[in-house]
C-alpha cells in the first residue's frame, strides 16, 4: 500500500515536472540538436563533436533569437509580451475594481433579485467565446476597436468580471459588518466606510482576485485570435500563428519564449497557493 | 437601511451588470437574429432564411459527428481526470516531507496558457524527434505518430488535456479529503471495517459533492475545447475537429456567419443547460455548507 502511494506521487509528479522540465533544457539548445533524431539530455559548455551523443551544447542563442521577427509574424515575441502585459494589466485593475465594487453591493445591500443576478453573472463565464464572438465582432468594427489594446481590456475586464464578483463576494461576506457599523457610528458616510474602513480589510482578497484575473486574461486565446489577429495580438495568438512556419518551428525559442511567458504565471501560483482552490472554482469552496 | 443607500447600491452593482448584458446578453439575442440570415464575415446584405440554417444543421454529418466527437471528449476527459487526480490526491493526504514542493509542481499545469502549452506539446509529441517517442523506441515500445496518425490524433488531444487539467481535480479532491473528520476514520478502526469498506462508505460519499462539483466544472470547459485542438490539429481536421473549432472553422475561415451562428445557438441550449444544472448544484451545497 505504502509502495502504490509512492508509485501514484512519482508518476503523477513525473507527469507534471518533466514536459516543464524538458521545456528549460530544450530552450538553451541549438536548433539542429531540438530536431536530432538522438535525443540530447547532456548539457555540456563545449561544442559536441558526435552527433550521435546524447550531450548538446548549452546556448543563449534561442532567448536572444526571441527579438528577432519571423516570417508571417508582425512583430518580435518580446512586443507580444509587451501586448500580454498592458492588456492582462489594465484588464485585471477594471475587473477587480469593478468586481469589488459590485460584489460590496451583493453583500452589504438588499438588492431585488439578488440570487438570481449573481447566478446570471455567475453564467455569463459558461459562454462559449465562439459562440458571442461575431457580436463582439461587427460591434467592434463599427467602433474601430478590433485589433487595439483597448478591445481586448474591455473584453477581458469583462469576461473576468464573473470571477472578480463571485472571489470579492466571498471574501467580503468574511469581514463583519461591525467594523462598518462602527465607522457609520463615528460619523463616516456609506462610501467613505466602504473606502476607508472596508477595502482595507480585503485587500489579501483583492491582490488574490487581482492574480486570478490577471492569469485568465494573460492564457486567454479564443478572444485574442479572433478579434487581434492583426493589431495588439497577445503570445498565446502570436505563437499559434507560428505554426505552419515555412522556415520550420524554431523549437528553442518557443521553448525559451513559453517558458518566459509561463514564469510569471508560476511565481503566482506560488504566491496564491493557499487561495487557489477558491481561485479555481470561483469561490464557490471555501476552505 | 436609509433612503440614499437606495442610489448607492445600484451605483454600485450597476455598472458590472451593465456591462455583462452589454457583452454577453446583446451578442447572443443579436447571434440568434443572424442565425436565420444567409450572412457572410464580408460583404452586406445578409437576407432572411427562415430555418434553413438549422435544417441544415440537423442533417449534416459534419455537425453530428463534431457533436459526438466533443461529447466523446467530455467523457474521456473528465473521466480520466476525476480518477487521476482521486488517486493523486489519496495518495497525497498524508504529510511527508517536501510535500509542498510535490503538490505545488502537480498544480502548475492547470494554470498555463493551453495554447502556448499545446504548441508545446507539439515539440514533444513530434513523431520523429520528439522526446515521446525517442524514449519510447529505446524501450522497444515503437513509434506512434501522435499528431498525424489518424486514429491517434483525437487521444493525443486528450492526453494533453489530462496533462493539465488533472490537477484541478485533485486539488477539490484533497480538499474533500482533508474535510473528513480522522474521528470518523477512527470510529471505523474501532468498528473493525475494512480498508475497502472505509473507502466505500465513508471516503467516497463525503467526498463526493466536491467531486460533483469538480465534475461539473471541468465538464463545462471540456465542452468549450478549442484551444488545444487549434494548437495541434487546426480548426479543420476530420478526426479531431470539437464543437468550438467547427465553429470557427465556419464562421471564421469559411466566412457563412449566419450557418455559425445558428450552430452557436444551439450549443448554447446545451451549455446553458450544463450551467443551470451547475448553479442548481452550487445553490444546494451551500445551504447544506451553512446548515452544518
Amino acid at each position: 500500500m505504502k509502495l502504490l502511494r509512492w508509485l501514484v506521487i512519482t508518476l503523477g509528479f513525473l507527469f507534471a515536472a518533466l514536459p516543464l522540465v524538458w521545456m528549460g533544457m530544450s530552450s538553451l539548445k541549438h536548433q539542429a540538436d531540438t530536431i536530432n533524431p538522438h535525443p540530447k539530455f547532456v548539457p555540456s559548455l563545449s561544442a559536441v563533436a558526435e552527433p550521435e551523443s546524447h550531450t548538446f551544447e548549452v546556448t543563449g542563442e534561442a532567448y536572444a533569437g526571441l527579438a528577432v521577427l519571423h516570417a508571417g509574424a508582425q512583430a518580435s515575441f518580446w512586443e507580444h509580451l509587451w501586448n500580454s502585459v498592458i492588456i492582462g494589466v489594465l484588464s485585471t485593475l477594471a475587473s477587480v475594481l469593478l468586481g469589488t465594487c459590485c460584489a460590496y453591493g451583493f453583500s452589504r445591500f438588499r438588492i431585488a433579485g439578488a440570487k438570481d443576478w449573481l447566478f446570471f453573472i455567475l453564467s455569463t463565464r459558461f459562454m462559449p467565446p465562439l459562440a458571442v464572438v461575431v457580436p463582439v465582432l461587427m460591434m467592434y468594427r463599427k467602433l474601430d476597436l478590433q485589433g487595439t489594446h483597448l478591445g481586448l481590456v474591455l473584453l477581458y475586464t469583462v469576461f473576468n468580471l464573473s470571477l472578480a464578483v463571485w472571489l470579492m463576494k466571498g471574501f467580503l461576506d468574511e469581514i463583519p459588518r461591525a467594523f462598518e457599523e462602527a465607522a457609520l457610528v463615528d460619523g463616516y458616510s456609506r462610501a467613505s466606510a466602504f473606502l476607508r474602513v472596508v477595502l482595507p480589510e480585503a485587500r489579501t482578497g483583492m491582490a488574490v482576485t487581482a492574480v486570478f484575473c490577471l492569469i485568465s486574461a494573460w492564457n486567454e486565446y479564443g478572444f485574442a485570435m479572433t478579434l487581434n489577429s492583426s493589431g495588439a495580438v497577445t503570445v498565446p495568438a502570436y505563437f499559434a500563428g507560428l505554426q505552419g512556419n515555412i522556415e520550420g518551428m524554431p523549437w528553442p525559442q518557443v521553448a525559451a519564449g513559453a517558458l518566459v511567458f509561463v514564469v510569471p504565471i508560476v511565481l503566482f501560483t506560488i504566491l496564491v497557493r493557499d487561495h487557489l482552490l477558491r481561485g479555481v472554482t470561483f469561490g464557490t469552496i471555501k476552505q | 437601511m436609509h433612503a440614499r443607500d437606495g442610489s448607492l447600491k445600484w451605483s454600485l452593482v450597476g455598472p458590472t451588470l451593465i456591462l455583462l448584458i452589454a457583452f454577453n446578453v446583446f451578442p447572443l439575442l443579436y447571434n440568434i437574429f443572424l442565425s436565420f440570415t444567409n450572412a457572410e464575415l464580408v460583404g452586406e446584405g445578409a437576407r432572411n432564411v427562415g430555418g434553413a440554417n438549422y435544417a441544415r444543421i440537423f442533417s449534416d454529418p459534419i455537425w453530428q459527428a463534431a457533436l459526438r466527437r466533443t461529447a466523446l471528449f467530455v467523457l474521456c476527459a473528465v473521466g480520466v481526470e476525476l480518477l487521476l487526480g482521486f488517486s493523486l490526491a489519496l495518495a497525497l493526504k498524508k504529510d511527508f516531507k517536501g510535500k509542498h514542493v510535490v503538490l505545488t509542481t502537480l498544480l502548475v499545469p492547470m494554470m498555463l496558457s493551453p495554447a502556448v502549452m499545446g504548441l508545446y506539446w507539439n515539440f514533444v509529441l513530434n513523431g520523429n524527434y520528439g522526446i515521446l517517442n525517442q524514449a519510447l523506441s529505446a524501450l522497444g515500445l515503437g513509434e506512434p505518430q501522435w499528431l498525424t496518425d489518424r486514429d491517434l490524433k483525437f487521444w493525443s488531444i486528450l492526453l494533453v488535456d489530462i496533462w493539465m487539467w488533472t490537477p484541478f481535480m485533485m486539488l477539490i479532491a484533497l480538499a474533500g479529503l482533508s474535510a473528513i473528520p480522522n474521528s470518523i476514520y477512527e470510529a471505523a478502526e474501532i468498528d473493525r471495517a475494512s480498508r475497502w469498506q472505509v473507502f466505500r462508505h465513508v471516503t467516497l460519499p463525503m467526498c463526493a459533492p466536491l467531486l460533483g462539483l469538480a465534475v461539473l466544472f471541468r465538464a463545462t470547459d471540456a465542452l468549450k475545447q478549442f484551444d488545444l485542438v487549434m494548437a495541434t490539429t487546426g480548426p479543420n481536421d476530420a478526426s479531431t475537429q470539437t464543437l468550438s473549432t467547427l465553429l470557427y472553422q465556419s464562421t471564421f475561415r469559411e466566412g457563412k456567419i449566419g450557418l455559425g451562428s445558428a450552430w452557436a445557438c444551439t450549443v448554447l441550449v446545451v451549455v446553458l443547460a450544463l450551467a443551470t444544472v451547475f448553479t442548481r448544484y452550487v445553490e444546494r451545497m451551500r445551504k447544506t455548507q451553512e446548515a452544518t
